[in-house]
């Protein structure tokens, strides 16, 4: 299986529009399932497009194993339909005019496989994917997760190296989508294909993929594990994009903000290492609290504040808490010990702290302070 | 070193540019669509630019036989056409009546559809009278027939001592009728009513149906009265649809040849398009060319000014969602007189006309309803004592040649036109070449601007002569199926477009992820999802082909006579019988072949009737 890489790849619509992807350096190592996730507009579909070859290049290189697929410079572009890949669709694009099995058939005949091994083929992939029912009808007739799956078969059927996803599962309900994504995670390890994944859902992302790498408006924000997205956003917008309540967010030196003092306070120590901080920000569920004399650990970031709201979400509650005009979410497990409009007192350990400077990015020389037990990655 | 430096320096920017420009060519050649684009260009330019272009030199250069008049030589430049038309003795016959006949034609015919057609659409659509289904079909019937079949029926009825020739029913019956009602602007005026409500019926009534009740509903909720709500909310977001309707409509009276024809003959009722028959029929090319570039020149007007009002109405659209389930209004005690109204209109516009023609062409003394008058020799009956056409028309060679020369030209001409649509669809959604794609689509939609009949001057001016390589045309079946093609053209690109546009990308470029090259995916993919929209594409385009006039009447010789002209040929003999029949051949051809669409295609093909 190839490895893919991007390398300054660039793509305008021409006209004065900013450039739907820039600068774009990404390796996507062999076997890898490899999310790209971020907001709608942000280029993640254009990347898959352009490594299909389905969108030509404005600048820069792609390489897929050895070759060569698409480069500016060397003036090579090698059309889609010879770069043996799988694409699925969002729309999932099956052809209404054939039978199930001949959508799937479709690419086999291409390959000019002798009929019995393409019959073979075909009744192989529809058991894997539990489609083998609806052999002759046709796509109209089947249901939007059935669809997907015809999708999924149509190109699992030619073997490609590499297959693509574009927001396969977005317009599945949410049962379906839990039960397909089992089922993507499977066929990795069963087929051992590079995957390419572009979704706008942290979620999927964060559950499927071994790789994800996050775009906004066109530039790539960070690539990592799942672990690293979450746990060492590289910037602001990673920390805001990724996490479900959002992380909150402190901006540092706001004279009339108490979060702001309270953090503040809690890193005055550090001034001189910390000088470039920025904005703080904490993961809802970092946060603590503590009621009138329960006691908080020494050295964390604390400060008061009122519980303003509780909200059960079935497992779990999210709690509102309010510092004078401001507010932080938190969310707990354990049934909240805590009452509406109660005063309490909000803890977080040092660790838990994602620091960040003047230009939203992660400061390095926090977490070697902070976390001094973790291991940088390199 | 240094100046290597420099070098390199100088080079990189234009050897960028230059790798830049081969990747862009390599994109743009990879796949026929944009050399299948380009020669569809250069296709188009010819059968549809240059005729005009042709047409517009040939009103600002001497002609042919007019040397001696002129006194200057042939293809020299004049501005004596253009003063003939506009400023010189005979132009007040020429040009300035007719126009004024034309306008007060389209305007009255304007008035008197809206006010048919918008009631009808109402209460088709908000209301709840009786047989709405079935009228909502059968109101739309005029549209398919030929608008001179509502003529040649008028003339039956009305036609007086004027004109010699068979006598009118009411004449037959003792009642002479004034010339006013017989013939002229009046009759006309009321036909073209008649033929163009189906119009206002489809474009309002979808605006109408289309409607957000909620809009209604939150209007009503504070306290408007059902008058205020119609006043205040209906109708200005109603407005753009019936702009539209009444531009659609002048549009299509500019052009229409038929009817004033037929009628405004004997009373010497001119509008432009007739006046631009008779200078072209009289060889007067060079005045034809200025009075088809007037017609054109009107036509864009007001196709510029629809347009307009198009873009203005996208800023309306009342997007239907569950809300837009629209409430029928009762009409209480007026549900029966509603739809009386309904059934007359029906019978006037479509039952009347029809019977007519058909029971003239079966009485041998108008108007005697007397068993022994009825006779079906005008059909089938041999060795009858006329001067020509002795047999009746089922007989006669000349309908079969006629009918054959409308199936093989109509026909050929919308399969080509069709296909054509479709590539230009695929071309323009596809090429990575805007400005080709953006050409296509305009050179396409150009003949829609131009009212048939001027369009057919166009070809005439440009294919009568031999040019270059290209033999004179004229009198060949070639020349009409040529201008066919272009004039279907804007219908069919448009169907093609949008079909193509509707489709979307995905599918093929799925099948080219999975392996396939661009011919396979034409033919594996594309053509055969497509099938449909390419039925309605060939079979919309002959249906209106089928019952077209103005254009066959410029081009077609005896030899190549459709069944439009050689009706006409036999109204101008006074063949009235025999004409009506055929006239019902067209009209029953154009109706079949409408509802045979409608049940292969499964759509209301009415509605995308364009011409």
């Amino acid at each position: 299986m190839p490895k893919i890489n991007l390398s300054g790849v660039e793509k305008n619509y021409g006209g004065n529009a900013a450039n739907a992807v820039a600068d774009l350096d990404l390796e996507i190592g062999d076997g890898e399932f490899m999310c790209l996730l971020g907001p709608s507009g942000c280029g993640k579909t254009t990347t898959l497009r352009m490594i299909a070859g389905l969108e030509n290049l404005s600048a820069g290189e792609i390489t897929v194993g050895p070759r060569v697929v698409d480069s500016i410079a060397q003036g090579v572009f090698v059309p889609p339909e010879k770069r043996q890949m799988g694409l699925v669709f969002q729309s999932y694009a099956l052809w209404p005019h054939l039978t199930i099995e001949r959508n799937i058939d479709f690419g086999l005949r291409l390959r000019n496989m002798p009929p019995s091994d393409r019959e073979a083929r075909v009744t192989s992939v529809m058991k894997t994917l539990g489609i083998e029912k609806y052999r002759a009808r046709y796509p109209s007739q089947l249901s939007g997760g059935q669809q997907q799956r015809v999708a999924l078969a149509r190109m699992l059927a030619v073997n490609p190296e590499v297959l693509l996803l574009d927001e396969p599962l977005s317009n599945l309900d949410a049962a379906l989508r839990l039960e397909m994504r089992a089922e993507l995670k499977r066929l990795h390890q069963e087929f051992k294909t590079t995957i390419v994944f572009v979704t706008h859902d942290q979620w999927e992302a964060m559950t499927l993929a071994t790789t994800i790498a996050v775009m906004s408006d066109g530039r790539l924000q960070q690539v990592g594990t799942p672990n690293d997205i979450y746990d060492r956003p590289a910037n602001l917008f990673v920390a805001r994009f990724v996490g479900n309540p959002p992380i909150n967010i402190v901006e540092l030196g706001q004279e009339n903000s108490v979060l702001s003092q309270n953090a503040n306070r809690f890193l005055s120590p550090h001034g001189g290492e910390l000088g470039a901080a920025s904005a703080i920000a904490l993961r809802p569920e970092a946060i603590r609290i503590a009621r009138q004399g329960d006691d908080v650990p020494a050295g964390v970031l604390s400060g008061g504040a009122q519980v303003t709201g509780i909200l059960p979400t079935g497992g779990s509650w999210i709690i509102e808490l309010t510092c004078g005009a401001e507010k932080l979410f938190l969310i707990t497990h354990q049934p909240p010990d805590a009452e509406v409009g109660e005063a309490i007192t909000y803890w977080a350990k040092p660790k838990a702290l994602h620091v960040f400077d003047a230009a939203g990015n992660r400061l390095d020389a926090a977490d070697r302070l902070l976390r001094p037990e973790r291991k940088l990655n390199s | 070193m240094t100046l290597e430096q420099g070098a390199t320096g100088l080079d990189r920017p234009a050897r960028g540019r230059l790798h830049r420009l081969r990747y862009r060519l390599k994109i743009i050649l990879r796949e026929p669509t944009t050399i299948i684009g380009v020669l569809a260009a250069a296709l188009f330019a010819y059968l549809i630019i240059v005729p005009i272009l042709s047409l517009l030199v040939d009103a600002v250069q001497v002609q042919f036989g007019d040397e001696r008049r002129i006194k200057q030589d042939v293809g020299a430049f004049t501005s004596y056409y253009l003063e003939r038309v506009f400023s010189s003795r005979i132009s007040h016959d020429m040009f300035w009546e007719p126009l004024r006949n034309t306008l007060t034609v389209a305007f009255g015919a304007i008035v008197l559809s809206m006010l048919v057609g918008g009631t009808l659409a109402w209460l088709l659509s908000r209301s709840d009278m009786f047989g709405r289904r079935w009228f909502a079909t059968a109101l739309i019937v005029p549209y398919m027939l030929p608008a001179w079949t509502f003529a040649l029926a008028w003339t039956t009825l009305f036609k007086n001592r004027t004109v010699g020739g068979q006598s009118g029913w009411m004449e037959s019956l003792g009642f002479t009728p004034p010339d006013w009602l017989s013939y002229g602007q009046v009759p006309v005026i009321i036909i073209l009513a008649l033929h163009y409500s189906p119009f206002v019926i489809l474009l309002f009534g979808n605006a109408l149906r289309r409607f957000d009740s909620q809009l209604e509903d939150s209007a009503r909720i504070l306290g408007a009265s059902r008058l205020t709500v119609t006043r205040k909310i209906i109708l200005p977001l109603m407005r753009p649809a019936l702009m539209s309707a009444m531009v659609l409509i002048f549009a299509k009276c500019l052009g229409e040849f038929g009817v004033p024809y037929v009628l405004g003959l004997p009373v010497d009722f001119d509008v432009l398009a007739t006046s631009l028959y008779r200078n072209i029929a009289s060889r007067q090319s060079g005045v034809g060319a200025v009075l088809a570039g007037a017609i054109m020149l009107i036509g864009i007007i007001t196709i510029t000014i629809d347009a307009r009002l198009m873009k203005e109405a996208r800023r309306f659209v009342t997007v239907g969602s569950k809300g837009s389930m629209n409430r029928l209004s009762p009409l209480g005690l007026w549900r029966m007189p509603a739809t009386l109204f309904a059934a007359l209109m029906f019978l006037f516009s479509v039952g009347l006309p029809i019977a007519t023609l058909f029971l003239s062409t079966v009485m041998k003394v108008p108007a005697q309803f007397t068993f022994d008058n009825f006779t079906l020799d005008y059909w089938i009956g041999t060795d009858l004592k006329t001067v020509a056409l002795t047999t009746g028309i089922l007989l006669s060679p000349e309908l079969w040649n006629a009918a054959w020369n409308s199936l093989t030209i109509v026909g050929t001409a919308s399969i080509v036109s069709g296909l054509l649509g479709l590539l230009v669809g695929y071309v323009v959604a596809r090429t990575p070449v805007r400005p080709l794609a953006t050409f296509l689509r305009q050179v396409t939609f150009l003949p829609y601007l131009v009212p048939g009949i001027a369009f057919a001057t166009a070809y005439l001016s440009l294919f009568a002569v031999p040019r270059g390589p290209i033999p004179a045309l004229y009198g060949t079946t070639l020349i009409l199926v040529l201008a066919l093609i272009a004039d279907q053209m804007p219908y069919a690109s448009r169907a093609g477009i949008s079909a193509m546009m509707q489709l979307g990308k995905e599918p093929e470029e799925a099948a080219q992820v999975a392996g396939a090259g661009w011919l396979r995916r034409m033919m594996l993919i594309v053509v055969p999802i497509q099938k449909g929209s390419l039925t309605t594409g060939i079979l919309l385009p002959f249906i209106s082909g089928i019952k077209g006039l103005s254009l066959f009447v410029v081009l077609a010789v005896p030899s190549t006579d459709v069944l439009t002209t050689y009706s006409l040929r036999l109204v101008d003999y006074n063949y009235t019988q025999a004409a009506n029949a055929v006239v019902l051949i067209i009209a029953a051809l154009a109706y079949f072949g409408a509802l045979l669409g409608q049940k292969l295609t499964r759509t209301n093909l009415a509605e995308g009737l364009g011409s």
